[in-house]
C-alpha cells in the first residue's frame, strides 16, 4: 500500500467535496454554532438567575471528581463551581460527537455514493489497492471533520475565554485535558467511526442506508457523556490518555477488518 | 501470443450461469466483437477479465497475465469503458483524466500532462478541458470515458456498449475514434456491444454468445456466409407483374422469390448467384419485365445474428 495513491483518491474526493456546498455547510455551520453558543448559555444563564443552578446531578458530578479537580475549584463560588464544571468537563465528551456527526455525511457517502452515481466501477477497475482505497476514502472524511472540529474548538476557547475571564479571573482554556482531548482522542476516536462507517458504505447500496446505520455510532460517545454525567468517567488526563490508547488499537482493528471485508466482486453487485 | 485469452470461463450468480464456458483468443492489435443481446453475458465477460469479479471456473490471461494470480498486473495493463461512463461530474475533463492517468501510475508530470493534451486533442475535448463533466452532453461524456480508458495508453482495451445511446453523429464519431486507436495507437479492443453496425464495420473477428454460451465464432465474413447464407439477388424492375413472379419461380436454380410492398422489387433466392444471374435476368426480360437495376445484395451480420440468437436453445 502507498501513501501517495491514497492521497490520490483523498485529492480526488476532496476537490468533490469542496464543491458540494449541500454538504460543507451543514458539517461546517452547526458545530460552529454549537460551539458559541452554548458556552454563552452556561455563562449568561447561571449569572442571570443569581448563581442558583446548581442542580442535585451537578452536585453529585462535583461530589464524584477526583481530588486533583476538586483542588482546582477550591476556594471558588457555587456559580463559579457550576460554570467550570459545565464549561471544562460536561461538555468535553459533546467534542467527541463532532468529528464523528461531521464526518458522517462524507463516510457514508464514501462507497455508496459513488455507487448511487454509477462512477464505482471506473474506480475499482484501476490498479489502486484495497488498502489505497479504503485508507482514502477514511481520509476525506477525518481530514474536514478534524478541521471542522478543531475550529469548533478554537471558537469554543474564545468563547469560553471570553464570558470566562470576568468570572475566574484568567483564561480557563485551553488546559492540558482539552489538548489532550483535541489532539489525542478526538483523532481516534473520529477514525474508528469513520473507518466503521466506510465499511458499512462499501458493503449497502446507497448513502441514505449507510447513513442511518451509521447514527448508531453515536451511542458509545452518548455513554461516555452519560458516564461523565453520572460522575462514573471524569475526563481527566490519565482517563483521556488510556481512550485514546484504546481507541487508536480499535482503529487498527477497524482498518485491517476493513481490508478484510473489502471484497470488488460483492460492492460491484450492490450497485443499483 | 494472443493479448487475451479465455479458456472455460465461467461465472456463476447463485444457481445462474452468467457465463458458460466461453473460450476465445484475441490477437495483439486486434477488434475483436463480443455481440450478444442484453443479459447474454458481455458485461460479465469484461469485468471478469478487467479482475473486477472472479471466474467460478475457468482460466484468462490478458496481457500475458493471469487474471486470478495477476489481478494488479491486469488491471494495469487494461483500460476499460464501463457500461457507465463512471466519470466524476464535479471534476472538470482534465481533473477527471489525471485522476485515472494517476491511479493507473503515470508518475511523471510532464509525460502525464503531455499525454492528456494529446488524448483529449485526439478527442476533440481539449477546448473544453476546463469545464466540470456536469455540463458535458451525452455523446461528450462518452467520448471522455474513453479518453480516460485509454490515458495510460493500455496494451488492451475493454468497451462496453461504446455507443450506446448515441445519435448516430455521435456514433460514428465514436466508431471512428475505435478504428483509429486500433490502426494509429495498435490498442487490442475487446468490443462487447448489441449494435452490429459497430461490428460489423470495426471487427474482423466475433463472436456470438447468448444465456453466457458461445454460439458461433468466426470472421464476419464467415458468419454471414455460414449462417445467413449466399447472397440474394436483387432486381429492381418498373413494376413487378404476375407473369413475371411465375416465371421467375419457375426459373432453375430459385429457391424462393420475395417481392416488396411497392412491387417493384424482387429480392430471389438463388443457388449460384454469380452463374445463375443472367438466366435469371434474361427470363425477367423475355416476360415482359423493365429492369431498372440487378445486384448481389450479401446478408447483413444482423441477419446472421438475429438468426442465431432466435435459434439458440433456451
Amino acid at each position: 500500500m502507498r501513501l501517495d495513491r491514497a492521497l490520490l483518491v483523498f485529492g480526488k474526493d476532496w476537490r468533490e467535496v469542496r464543491r458540494n456546498w449541500e454538504v460543507i455547510l451543514p458539517i461546517a455551520l452547526v458545530p460552529l454554532i454549537f460551539s458559541v453558543i452554548l458556552p454563552a448559555v452556561f455563562f449568561i444563564l447561571p449569572s442571570s438567575v443569581g448563581g442558583s443552578t446548581s442542580t442535585g446531578w451537578i452536585e453529585a458530578l462535583i461530589r464524584n471528581m477526583p481530588g486533583s479537580v476538586q483542588a482546582e475549584m477550591a476556594g471558588m463560588s457555587s456559580l463559579q463551581v457550576t460554570t467550570y464544571v459545565m464549561a471544562l468537563y460536561f461538555l468535553a465528551p459533546f467534542f467527541l460527537i463532532i468529528p464523528v456527526m461531521a464526518s458522517s455525511v462524507i463516510a457514508s457517502d464514501s462507497f455508496a455514493g459513488e455507487k448511487e452515481r454509477k462512477t464505482i466501477e471506473g474506480l475499482l477497475a484501476t490498479p489502486l489497492t484495497d488498502g489505497e482505497l479504503l485508507l482514502g476514502k477514511i481520509l476525506v472524511s477525518f481530514v474536514p471533520s478534524m478541521i471542522v472540529t478543531l475550529l469548533s474548538f478554537t471558537a469554543y476557547c474564545a468563547s469560553v475565554d471570553f464570558f470566562g475571564y470576568n468570572l475566574f479571573g484568567r483564561l480557563p482554556l485551553p488546559n492540558l485535558s482539552w489538548l489532550m482531548l483535541m489532539l489525542g482522542l478526538a483523532p481516534v476516536v473520529s477514525l474508528a467511526a469513520i473507518g466503521l462507517t466506510v465499511i458499512i458504505s462499501a458493503r449497502v447500496r446507497g448513502f441514505r442506508e449507510a447513513q442511518q446505520i451509521s447514527v448508531l455510532l453515536i451511542l458509545p460517545i452518548l455513554g461516555l457523556l452519560f458516564g461523565q454525567a453520572a460522575g462514573v468517567l471524569i475526563f481527566g488526563p490519565t482517563m483521556i490518555l488510556i481512550l485514546t490508547g484504546l481507541f487508536a488499537v480499535v482503529d487498527i482493528v477497524v482498518f485491517r477488518v476493513g481490508l478484510r471485508l473489502f471484497q470488488r466482486e460483492e460492492i460491484l453487485s450492490q450497485t443499483r | 501470443m494472443p493479448a487475451i485469452e479465455t479458456v472455460g470461463l465461467v461465472k456463476r450468480f447463485g444457481s445462474l450461469a452468467a457465463v458458460d464456458g466461453l473460450s476465445f483468443e484475441v490477437e495483439a492489435g486486434e477488434i475483436f466483437g463480443l455481440l450478444g443481446p442484453n443479459g447474454s453475458g458481455k458485461t460479465t465477460t469484461i469485468r471478469m477479465l478487467s479482475c473486477l469479479i472472479a471466474p467460478t471456473e475457468g482460466q484468462a490471461s490478458v496481457g500475458g497475465h493471469d487474471i486470478r494470480r495477476d489481478p494488479l498486473r491486469v488491471r494495469e495493463t487494461v483500460g476499460v469503458l464501463t457500461e457507465n461512463p463512471s466519470l466524476y461530474e464535479r471534476l472538470t475533463a482534465y481533473e477527471n483524466m489525471e485522476f485515472f492517468a494517476r491511479a493507473y501510475g503515470a508518475a511523471d508530470e510532464a509525460a502525464r500532462a503531455k499525454r492528456i493534451r494529446e488524448v483529449l486533442e485526439f478527442f476533440e475535448l481539449w477546448g473544453r478541458r476546463d469545464e466540470r463533466v456536469g455540463t458535458y452532453s451525452k455523446g461528450m461524456k462518452q467520448k471522455l470515458a474513453i479518453a480516460r480508458a485509454i490515458v495510460h495508453n493500455p496494451e488492451v482495451l475493454f468497451l462496453d456498449e461504446p455507443t450506446a445511446g448515441l445519435d448516430p453523429k455521435a456514433s460514428k464519431d465514436i466508431r471512428d475514434m475505435m478504428e483509429r486507436l486500433s490502426r494509429q495507437e495498435k490498442h487490442t479492443i475487446l468490443l462487447c456491444t448489441h449494435n452490429l453496425e459497430d461490428a460489423e464495420r470495426l471487427c474482423r473477428h466475433v463472436m456470438i454468445i447468448n444465456k453466457g454460451r458461445s454460439i458461433v465464432a468466426g470472421t464476419t465474413d464467415e458468419l454471414r456466409k455460414k449462417i445467413a447464407g449466399p447472397p440474394k439477388l436483387e432486381v429492381c424492375l418498373i413494376k413487378v407483374t404476375e407473369q413475371i413472379m411465375r416465371t421467375v419461380e419457375a426459373s432453375e436454380n430459385v429457391k424462393a422469390v420475395e417481392v416488396n410492398g411497392a412491387n417493384t422489387k424482387l429480392v430471389i433466392d438463388v443457388d449460384d448467384p454469380d452463374g445463375s444471374t443472367p438466366c435469371v435476368v434474361k427470363r425477367i426480360v423475355d416476360a415482359g419485365g423493365l429492369v431498372r437495376s440487378v445486384q448481389l445484395v450479401e446478408p447483413s451480420l444482423e441477419e446472421a445474428y438475429l438468426k442465431l440468437v432466435k435459434e439458440a436453445p433456451v
